[in-house]
């Protein structure tokens, strides 16, 4: 555990990166699974089959894939994130967060649509029938109506998605993020005699973090339930 | 338990040692060839005595380390510096280094080298495995047999000369590993990724300006990217590369200790230095001194 | 203007408002809607009566195109129905419904329900919009209901809030679409009220429905429909007393012997 104290300045930094990672690909990914998700369950049917195709596709794919095929595939047809260089404090935000971020988003998204899909097909037909009734729109129908009482049906599965975020975060670890697991790696690497102490404290940290989240979702659980 | 020195210096003297510098299967890196000691013999209950009486061993390499541990996709023979260490250290056990089903190269990367040894899935580490305090806390290292020091790999056509020119750039090398530490202390942003190779990618793509670790092993990507890519400036850390082994056996360490002189003595550590390194422009250095074993 | 203030009814004499021509719809193999022409004009009061399964409801949701049809046509005040989109959202604006499962926003209290259509759809602002739905639920008699949610309501209560949603669209026509078959039996009344409170203020209506009684007394002329195709027109007391069609005949028999 010594090490774990003495690096602990170290250890912030990297779950900084860690947080940083979540907050970012959580916010776009909860923004893309809503998109995703309302291409699915629309009227247009090419919409309803390339989100569909999309989320078999990335859904179906090992993140590590995805971030392979960003890292390494990627760039080779041209497609780099290396305009992307940004300094905040002690934070880097280069091409290979954005990659990061951009990785675990568009694999999040398909999670976070099918699990709003869940919410959706909980929202009974006639809440739909009855917007569509007075006059609204798609974009209405979806907006007031069916999204708001989705994202509450949805917040269990949401949740576990955006926890499963927090954690896949780690992945960035070996494609050139130095958050948790990655500084982790650094420290077992150099106090080959305190293994056991490192990875309870960085564990410890991690559970904190997924605590955080999931009393945020029971919040969201709670004030939604009224309704 | 008293090591019989004689003995093993005269199993190290009955090898036989060949440059195969003929490439009959294509590849220019044949290393150095070793024959299993026939007259291999260790004190009762060393665990050299139990490895030679079982005739197999299990030694953890690099699988992904040009010149060092290299092991093309498909094959079960390794090779590199450290490979060619590992054998004249198998051989020495009477045991034939090049028949695989008795000896495993189990690949062990940065992070499952003390593990691998503390459980004793591997009985011998030889991976770029540098002596340092901490570890050898939890294992046991003798040597070194080579001296690194870290050193960067740019694009032939980069102007950087050193980790002066690099403040504040990205420089990528394996997560987790004391390069990427040095990396920062100099002054460079580190850059973790899974692999050696797949640094050199994001080198050849231009992502980072370069990338970091043990000279050796840059050496042997130059050479691999010939025209590609270079290696730069004086070492700016000192590595002393060891073999690792479990605490459980001390006895081991002496062994080795005693084994390395013999081929550095035979000249074997020269010609397998050569015959893997000296292709990617690095002179033969001397003989490191190795450290004493405790007894 | 609100819909509090129509002129008085002159029964069955107005333009025609919702006319069907040669309407067909299937279900896979069932014949829904079979040869459907029916004409309703300004002001009037149809109700649809049949057994179930007989189209009844199918014909009323086809009016609002929550139902597509296979052929025939649909226009609504001299406007054909049109496909889906903008302009489908502007036609159902014009035409009220009313479910039989009140289908209120559940995540919207009271006033939000009915305030949503004028605001979003109209474009009213949100005090009009309030003022007038206060106005509307006072109407209908749950004005002090208003802050509260559709689950913390009656059936009863919710169908009338459905209905107020509805007017305050202020509608050419309003669709119910079996309006009091969900309700326990003493709610009915409270509903059947203000159904023919409506109708008395001239609204155009088609309802579907089993209350025979609102039939008798509300009713301006009854559709009889069986096996998705309108049996028989008639007034409700030629209907009632004098049904032509067998079918209409035999359904009389079993509902009103009891």
């Amino acid at each position: 555990m010594e090490a774990f104290i003495n690096e602990f300045p170290e250890v912030l930094q990297a779950f900084g990166y860690t947080v940083l990672l979540f907050l970012c690909s959580g916010v776009l990914s909860l923004i893309g699974g809503t998109i995703l998700v309302a291409m699915r369950v629309g009227p247009i049917a090419v919409l309803n089959k390339a989100a569909a195709t999309y989320v078999t596709l990335v859904r179906n794919t090992p993140l590590l894939m995805v971030f392979f095929f960003f890292q390494f595939a990627a760039p080779k047809i041209g497609i780099n994130l290396k305009f992307v260089d940004v300094h905040i404090g002690s934070f880097d935000f280069t091409s290979f967060f954005a990659t990061a971020v951009v990785a675990l988003t568009l694999y999040t998204s398909t999670f976070v649509c099918e699990a709003l899909r869940s919410g959706v097909n909980a929202v009974p037909l006639g809440q739909a029938e009855a917007a569509r009734a007075i006059g609204l729109p798609f974009s209405g129908v979806m907006r007031e109506v069916v999204l708001p009482q989705a994202f509450r049906a949805s917040v269990p599965p949401v949740a576990s998605t955006l926890i499963a975020l927090l954690k896949n975060t780690s992945v960035a670890a070996v494609f050139g993020v130095l958050e948790a697991a990655a500084q982790m790696k650094i420290m077992t690497n150099n106090h080959a005699d305190e293994r056991w102490g490192i990875f309870l404290g960085v564990a410890l940290l991690y559970v904190v973090l997924v605590e955080l989240v999931s009393l945020v979702a029971i919040s969201f659980e709670r004030r939604w339930r009224i309704a | 338990m008293r090591f019989i020195r004689t003995k093993a210096a005269i199993a190290v003297a009955g090898l036989a040692l060949s440059l195969a510098a003929c490439g009959d299967a294509g590849t220019d890196n044949e290393g150095v060839e070793v024959e299993a000691s026939e007259d291999a013999s260790f004190e009762a209950g060393t665990r050299m005595a139990e490895l030679a009486e079982a005739g197999t061993i299990n030694v953890g390499v690099k699988y992904d380390q040009p010149g060092l541990g290299f092991n093309e996709t498909g094959s079960d023979m390794p090779t590199g510096f450290d490979v060619d260490i590992a054998k004249i250290l198998v051989a020495s056990l009477g045991i034939d280094p090049e028949d695989t089903s008795k000896v495993q190269y189990v690949e062990t990367i940065s992070d499952n080298r003390e593990p691998f040894l503390v459980d004793g899935k591997v009985d011998l580490v030889l991976a770029s495995y540098s002596i340092t305090d901490e570890r050898r806390q939890v294992v046991g290292q003798a040597g070194p047999y080579m001296l690194t020091g870290q050193q960067l790999l740019v694009p032939e056509d980069s102007e950087a000369a050193g980790p002066e020119d690099l403040q504040g750039k990205e420089v990528c090398s394996v997560t987790g590993s004391t390069s990427l530490d040095n990396a920062k202390a100099q002054g460079m942003k580190p850059v973790g990724f899974d692999t050696y190779s797949q640094c050199v990618d994001k080198v050849l793509d231009g992502t980072v300006e370069a990338m970091t670790t043990d000279g050796t092993i840059l050496a042997g990507y130059a050479a691999q990217n010939e025209g590609a890519l270079k290696v730069v400036g004086e070492p700016f850390s000192e590595e002393r590369i060891g073999v690792g082994y479990s605490q459980d056996y001390p006895e081991m360490c002496q062994w080795i200790n005693d084994t390395l002189e013999a081929a550095n003595e035979d000249g074997t550590w020269a010609e397998a230095f050569e015959a893997n390194l000296g292709a990617s422009g690095v002179e033969t250095p001397d003989f490191p001194e190795l450290d004493p074993c405790e007894s | 203007m609100t819909a509090l203030e129509h002129e008085p009814r002159s029964a069955g004499r107005g333009e025609p408002l919702v006319v069907l021509t040669d309407v067909q719809k299937h279900f896979g193999s069932l014949h829904a809607l079979k040869d459907i022409d029916l004409t309703v004009t300004s002001g009037e009061v149809v109700v649809v009566i049949g057994p179930s399964g007989s189209g009844k409801s199918t014909l009323c949701r086809a009016i609002n195109r929550l139902e597509t049809i296979d052929s025939g046509t649909i226009s609504l005040d001299g406007q054909p129905l049109p496909q889906e989109g903008k302009a489908l959202a502007k036609l159902r604006a014009e035409v009220g419904m009313v479910f039989q499962s009140f289908n209120l926003f559940a995540h919207k209290t009271i006033l939000e329900n009915v305030t949503l259509g004028p605001i979003k759809v109209r474009g009213l602002s949100k005090s009009a919009a309030e003022t007038k739905a206060r106005e509307l639920l006072d109407r209908v008699g749950v004005g002090h209901q208003a802050d509260k949610y559709p689950a913390q309501l009656s059936g009863g209560q919710q169908q009338r809030v459905a209905i107020a949603r509805a007017l305050a669209m202020e509608p050419k026509v309003m669709l119910f679409d079996e309006p009091t078959s969900a309700l326990d039996p003493e709610m009915i009344k409270e509903v059947l009220d203000v159904m023919v409170d409506l109708a008395h203020r001239g609204m155009t209506m088609i309802v579907v429905t089993h209350e025979m009684g609102f039939a008798r007394t509300a009713a301006d002329r009854v559709v009889f429909m069986a096996d998705g195709a309108i049996v028989e027109e008639n007034t409700p007391e030629q209907f009632f007393t004098n049904p032509t069609s067998d079918r209409a005949k035999d359904f009389l028999g079993k509902i009103l012997k009891h």
